[in-house]
């Protein structure tokens, strides 16, 4: 997979955050893993498919999913990760991974992409790719983790 | 199927005559022809048509200011471009001015319909997928397991509710694209994991990796299947299948989903149960082309 690739996830994070609230966008890091993810608590995956094909994986722990959906509802208090929280996660990954489609296009790589997963718990992810890139996005002190796992489609 | 309604843009007498065939035996109306910037104003206020087929070269202007003039008088008109040009430059100007799709000439007469029929896709589409996608998917499933275990499995339980599963072991996701979207997951605990990989690999697995692998191709080759006889049954579809992440764990929670429409069942087979989650939504407007 090529690191060019990385871009149009950071400028998804610079476009859509602010549009929520977030100004304060920081990369903490961008790490090449191997397969394999521990889930930090929440993951939601999305598939892609087009001139690129794989998933994104976004991984972040339960009270900062829980930070993040309140910011999104407008500051109501989320005090546990129920189905309302779980949704606006889902939604934000919806958004994200939408702009990131958009900004690929601006490169001509066509990517349409599918509904978004979330999934809680104790487990591991196995990628669809030998190599993930992880990108490490601290956002108003929450921590997501957005590891990318795309191959060109032949 | 209702109507759709095409104005041709062009300003060659011959490609006119060729597109309107085309278009005409593809079973669209084609409602008139304009050649210049003025003509396609006025037969665009004059015609209403659905959707107008660009070229790129018209004396006086182009395809791009014919199409923000078309946007001016009605923005729910799609248009598409169809032009011998057609490099990345274009393209990129084409999105930006909202044109729905791209066709190099000469076009292919099937394509074009394709094309046509993709950007027109209503609410129909959902009905039609809605009526077929979980028999699809079942019968994709049984053939599968049946040809893998050689053994005959039976759906035990089918449901269209759409809720949280808590599983654990083995869940496989796949995300499916394309003018409907949705996502398939196929969960199975470790147990019967284990003694479906052994019957196809003739041998117990190895590692937990070669164990979810398996089942990701199982996953991968039923979703395809089921896909691919969809798209058979009506083209406008376009269904792919995105790779499969496959999680395993003790306690993996998968959320509902914002779904239009879905369907779980439960399959008994020779190596115990497996459980299938699929759903769809209606797919956003999206940029396409034919090269």
């Amino acid at each position: 997979m090529d690191v060019n690739h990385i871009n149009p996830f950071l400028e998804s994070f610079t476009n859509i955050m602010p549009q929520l609230g977030m100004t304060e966008i920081n990369r903490q890091g961008v790490s090449l893993k191997g397969r394999f993810i521990e889930s930090p608590g929440v993951v939601v995956v999305i598939g892609l498919m087009g001139d690129i094909k794989g998933n994104i994986i976004y991984g972040l722990n339960i009270p900062d999913a829980m930070k993040l959906a309140s910011i999104m509802m407008m500051g109501m208090p989320v005090d546990d990760f129920n189905e309302l929280a779980q949704s606006a996660i889902s939604e934000l990954v919806n958004m994200l991974t939408a702009n990131v489609a958009t900004n690929f296009s601006e490169s001509n790589i066509t990517v349409d992409i599918s509904t978004p997963t979330l999934i809680q718990g104790e487990f591991t992810a196995n990628a669809s790719t030998d190599k993930v890139i992880c990108a490490t996005m601290n956002v108003n002190g929450i921590i997501i983790d957005v590891n990318i796992s795309l191959e060109k489609t032949l | 199927m209702k109507t759709i309604n095409i104005l041709i843009v062009d300003d060659s007498p011959f490609q006119i005559a060729l597109l309107n065939d085309s278009l005409t035996e593809s079973g669209f109306n084609v409602v008139g022809e304009a050649m210049s910037l003025e003509e396609v104003k006025s037969e665009v206020t004059r015609l209403k048509p659905d959707l107008v087929t660009m070229d790129m070269t018209i004396p006086g202007t182009d395809g791009f200011e014919c199409t923000e003039a078309i946007h001016e008088i009605d923005p729910n008109v799609k248009v598409i471009m169809v032009s011998s040009m057609m490099d990345d430059e274009l393209i990129k100007k084409a999105k930006k001015l909202k044109v729905s799709g791209y066709v190099q000439k000469p076009f292919d007469q099937e394509e074009l319909a394709l094309l046509v029929n993709r950007i027109m896709a209503d609410d129909t589409l959902n009905t039609e997928l809605e009526s077929m996608y979980s028999v699809m998917f079942k019968e994709s499933i049984i053939n599968l397991l049946t040809r893998l275990t050689k053994t005959k499995p039976e759906v035990v339980k089918e449901s269209n509710e759409n809720t949280d599963r808590n599983t654990s072991g083995i869940s496989v996701v796949m995300g499916i694209t394309g003018k409907c979207y949705g996502r398939v997951i196929l969960d199975m605990s470790f147990q019967s994991a284990e003694k479906l990989a052994e019957v196809l690999l003739r041998r117990p697995a190895k590692s937990k990796e070669e164990l979810t692998n398996v089942l990701a191709e199982v996953a991968n080759i039923f979703s395809g299947n089921a896909c691919s006889m969809i798209n058979k049954r009506n083209k406008v579809f376009g269904l792919r299948v995105a790779p499969p992440t496959t999680l395993y764990g003790e306690s993996i929670s998968i959320s509902k989903a914002e779904l239009e429409t879905n369907y779980s069942m439960v399959v008994n087979t020779s190596c115990g149960e497996l459980t299938v989650n699929v759903g769809f939504k209606r797919g956003e407007g999206e940029w396409m082309s034919i090269i």
